[in-house]
C-alpha cells in the first residue's frame, strides 16, 4: 500500500499555525533530514517556517494545524482550513487542549488582560476554546510539544486514508499510560518517591520524556480513555493539596477534562 | 513569525496577526515552580533563554544561591541555543533573500554542501540543549536551585569530541558567507547588550550601551520604557525616547574584543570598522557568534568534565518573599524578567520584556530610511527587499506578543 501511494499519489498538505510558540513546527523541523524525506512524499502547500509564498487557499488532502484560535483571523483561518481539507489533523497541546493560554479561563478570565495591557479596546480577548469547538478534528497529535517521532509513525497511515480509492481508516493511538514507556526506560517511579506524577492517567507515546528527566508528568498529552482519574486523584492526595493538584492540571488545559471525567466516574 | 509589511515613503509599520496569550497575566497567582514551565512556552525557538531568565529572576527574588557549576551548565545551554537558532536563521530563514532565491528548496538544491554544514552546526547546538535539558523544544531539567538531574557524562564527552569537527564546518560555512553580497545600507543607532569584563557576556553581566552608559540589570525598567498604543498587542520599547538595537550585531559591536580566537580571526578578515551600523551585517554577526559559541561551549564543557558534575544538582533552599530581576542574552538580544513572589512562593507580579519587542522600533526606523532608496523598484521587487530586510532582523512575533 505504502509503495503504491508513494508512486502514484502525493497528498496535498498544509501545516498552519494559529497563536502559539510554534514549538510543534520546530519539533518537526528538528527531525532534519527525516522531515525532508517526509516532505518529499507530499506536496507541501503551506509551511511558513520554510517558505513564505502566500497560501493560495487550494483544496487539501490533509490540513495540519498548530496553536490556539485566539484572534478572529485565527478562527477564520481554522474554519477555512477545515473546508479545504479532507482530513484535519491537530498538532500539539494548544490546539488539542487549549494549552498555556487556557490557564486564564480558570482564574480571572477576560480580566487577565488588565495585568498586561493598558489599552484593551480593540484587542481580541476571548475565552480560550480548543480547536474542536470550532471544527471537526480527525486526528490529534498530543503533547507540548508533540513527539515528532509519533508524527512520522502515524502520518503514513493518515496519508493512506486519503488515497483516492483508499479504504484505510484513520489510525488510533493505543490506550496506554505514560508509565509503560517510563518503566521501559528503566526509570525509578517518581510516585514511589512521593513525587507527584500524572503518568498513570495520561496517554503515553511521549517516551516518558519528563519522568526520564526526573520531572513528574503534568499531563500535556491529555487523559487516556480508560484512565481512572478518581483513583489517581486519591493516590496523589498524599503528595499534593487540592489547590496544588488543580493548579498543575491547569498548565496544559487538563483541568476541565479531569473535572468532567471525575463526574462521569461517579 | 507571521508579519505583514506595509510601507509608504513616510512611515513603516509592522502588523501582526498573533493573538494574546497573556503569559504574564496567567502567571500571577501561580506557584513559582510553574513559572519557567509556562514562560518558556512563549517561544518554541528560544525556550532555553526564557527558562534560564525566569529561573534566574526567581532565584534573585528568593535569594537562592547556585553553584558555579550550575551557572556554567546553564551558560552552555544558552550557547547551544544560540548556535542552533543562529544556524537556522542565517542559513534557512535569511540566506535565500541575499541570493535572490524564492525559497529554501532552491537554496538547498544549489548549495547542498553548505546546507549540510548548516544542518550539522544546528544539530550540534541542539545536542547540547538536549543532553543538558532533556529535550530541545521546552527543556525539562533546569529549575530553581539547580538541575533535577546530572547530564549524562558520556553524552557530554561526545559533544566535546565533536566540537573540533563542528568548528571546522563553521569556519568553512563562514568563508562561504563572506562571498554573500549584502545591501550597502547603514543608519546610526544605539547598541545595547550585556557586558562583563573579561567575558563575551551571554548569561551574566550589566546592561552596556554603545554610547557609554553602563547600568545594573535592576535599573533596566528605569532606562527602558515599554509603550503600548491603542489596538496594538506588542509593547515596543524605547530608551530615552529613541529606538535602539540589540542582538548579535549589538553584541559584536560592543563586545568584539572579547571573542574567542577563531571568531576574532574571522571578524578581522571581514574588515569591519566599528561602530558598524549596517543592519544586514546581523547575519554575519550571527556567523561570528556561532564560531565563538562552539569554541566557548567546548571550553566550558571541558572545565565541567574536569570537576564534579554532581555539583549541578539542586540544593535545598528556602522559599521567601522578594523581588528579583534577571537578564540573559537570547539569540535575538537581551531578554529581561522581573518577578515578585510572596512568602508562600506564589507570584504577585511579572514583567517580561523580549528582544523582538525591544528592536521593533529600530526596525521600523531603519525601514523608513531604507524605503526611499528602493522606491524605483516594482511593487513585487520592493516587497521582496522589505521582506529580506525584516528577516535580517530575525523578529520573533511569538516572543514579541507573548
Amino acid at each position: 500500500m505504502a509503495e503504491q501511494r508513494k508512486k502514484f499519489f502525493k497528498p496535498k498538505v498544509a501545516i498552519i499555525s494559529l497563536t502559539s510558540c510554534e514549538g510543534c513546527q520546530f519539533a518537526l523541523l528538528d527531525l532534519g533530514e527525516r522531515f525532508l524525506d517526509f516532505a518529499n512524499e507530499i506536496e507541501m502547500m503551506d509551511f511558513r517556517l520554510l517558505e513564505d509564498e502566500e497560501d493560495a487557499g487550494l483544496k487539501l488532502d490533509i490540513g495540519i494545524v498548530e496553536g490556539t484560535p485566539i484572534t478572529e483571523a485565527n478562527v477564520k483561518t481554522l474554519q477555512e482550513l477545515r473546508k479545504r481539507s479532507k482530513i484535519l489533523v491537530v498538532l500539539g497541546n494548544c490546539a488539542a487542549m487549549g494549552g498555556i493560554p487556557e490557564i486564564k479561563n480558570y482564574h480571572e478570565g477576560a480580566n487577565t488582560i488588565k495585568h498586561v495591557y493598558k489599552y484593551i479596546h480593540g484587542i481580541n480577548n476571548p475565552e480560550i476554546k480548543e480547536v474542536d469547538n470550532f471544527v471537526k478534528v480527525d486526528f490529534t497529535f498530543p503533547g507540548c510539544p508533540i513527539n515528532a517521532e509519533e508524527f512520522l509513525k502515524y502520518m503514513p497511515e493518515i496519508m493512506e486514508a486519503c488515497l483516492p480509492a483508499g479504504r484505510a481508516e484513520i489510525p488510533q493511538m493505543p490506550d496506554q499510560p505514560v508509565c509503560v514507556e517510563c518503566k521501559a526506560a528503566g526509570n525509578k517511579c517518581l510516585l514511589l518517591d512521593n513525587k507527584p506524577c500524572f503518568g498513570p492517567m495520561i496517554l503515553g507515546g511521549c517516551n516518558a520524556v519528563c519522568p526520564t528527566s526526573r520531572m513528574g508528568c503534568q499531563g500535556c498529552r491529555g487523559l487516556r480513555p480508560k484512565g481512572n482519574v478518581t483513583a489517581m486523584r486519591q493516590a496523589l492526595k498524599r503528595m499534593m493539596t487540592d489547590e496544588e493538584f488543580e493548579n498543575t492540571t491547569e498548565i496544559y488545559g487538563l483541568r476541565d477534562d479531569v473535572e468532567d471525567r471525575i463526574k462521569s466516574e461517579k | 513569525m507571521a508579519s505583514v509589511v506595509k510601507g509608504d515613503v513616510k512611515s513603516a509599520k509592522l502588523e501582526v496577526q498573533e493573538g494574546i496569550r497573556l503569559i504574564e497575566g496567567v502567571l500571577i497567582g501561580r506557584h513559582y515552580a510553574d513559572m519557567p514551565i509556562v514562560a518558556q512556552r512563549i517561544c518554541g525557538i528560544c525556550p532555553v533563554v526564557h527558562n534560564l531568565t525566569s529561573i534566574k529572576a526567581l532565584e534573585n527574588a528568593m535569594k537562592v544561591q547556585v553553584t558555579p557549576a550550575t551557572k556554567k551548565m546553564r551558560e552552555i545551554m544558552e550557547l547551544g541555543q544560540i548556535i542552533h537558532s543562529h544556524a537556522l536563521h542565517l542559513f534557512f530563514l535569511s540566506l535565500a533573500d541575499f541570493l535572490d532565491m524564492d525559497n529554501d528548496i532552491q537554496l538547498v538544491k544549489e548549495y547542498p554542501e553548505e546546507a549540510k554544514r548548516a544542518v550539522r552546526i544546528r544539530e550540534f547546538g541542539m545536542a547540547i540543549v538536549k543532553v543538558i535539558g532533556g529535550r530541545v523544544v521546552h527543556p525539562l531539567t533546569n529549575e530553581v536551585g539547580g538541575f533535577k538531574k546530572v547530564p549524562d557524562e558520556e553524552e557530554l564527552r561526545k559533544i566535546v569530541a565533536n566540537s573540533d569537527e563542528i568548528l571546522k564546518e563553521a569556519l568553512e560555512l563562514a568563508e562561504f558567507f563572506k562571498t554573500i553580497k549584502v545591501p550597502d545600507f547603514s543608519r546610526v543607532t544605539e547598541y545595547v547588550c550585556l557586558g562583563k569584563r573579561p567575558n563575551y557576556s551571554i548569561y551574566d553581566g550589566d546592561i552596556v550601551f554603545s554610547k557609554g552608559l553602563h547600568i545594573p540589570v535592576k535599573k533596566f525598567e528605569d532606562n527602558f520604557q515599554e509603550l503600548q498604543k491603542q489596538n496594538e498587542v506588542i509593547k515596543k520599547v524605547e530608551h530615552a525616547g529613541k529606538s535602539y538595537m540589540i542582538g548579535a550585531i549589538a553584541r559584536i559591536n560592543i563586545n568584539h574584543s572579547k571573542l574567542n580566537p577563531y571568531a576574532q580571526n574571522y571578524l578581522e578578515s571581514l574588515g569591519w570598522r566599528f561602530p558598524d551600523f549596517n543592519p544586514f551585517h546581523n547575519i554575519l554577526a550571527q556567523m561570528i557568534e556561532i564560531i565563538h559559541s562552539i569554541e566557548e561551549s567546548a571550553r566550558l564543557l571541558k572545565e565541567l568534565l574536569n570537576s564534579d558534575l554532581n555539583e549541578v544538582v539542586t540544593k535545598p533552599y528556602k522559599v521567601m518573599e522578594g523581588t528579583g530581576v534577571a537578564a540573559v542574552e537570547a539569540p535575538r538580544g537581551t531578554l529581561y524578567y522581573h518577578v515578585e513572589v510572596d512568602a508562600r512562593g506564589y507570584i504577585k507580579n511579572v514583567n517580561i520584556i523580549t528582544p523582538t519587542a525591544q528592536f521593533l522600533a529600530n526596525l521600523e526606523d531603519d525601514i523608513a530610511e531604507y524605503i526611499p532608496g528602493i522606491l524605483d523598484l516594482s511593487n513585487k521587487e520592493r516587497e521582496r527587499k522589505l521582506r529580506a530586510f525584516i528577516r535580517a532582523y530575525d523578529p520573533c512575533i511569538s516572543c514579541a506578543v507573548h
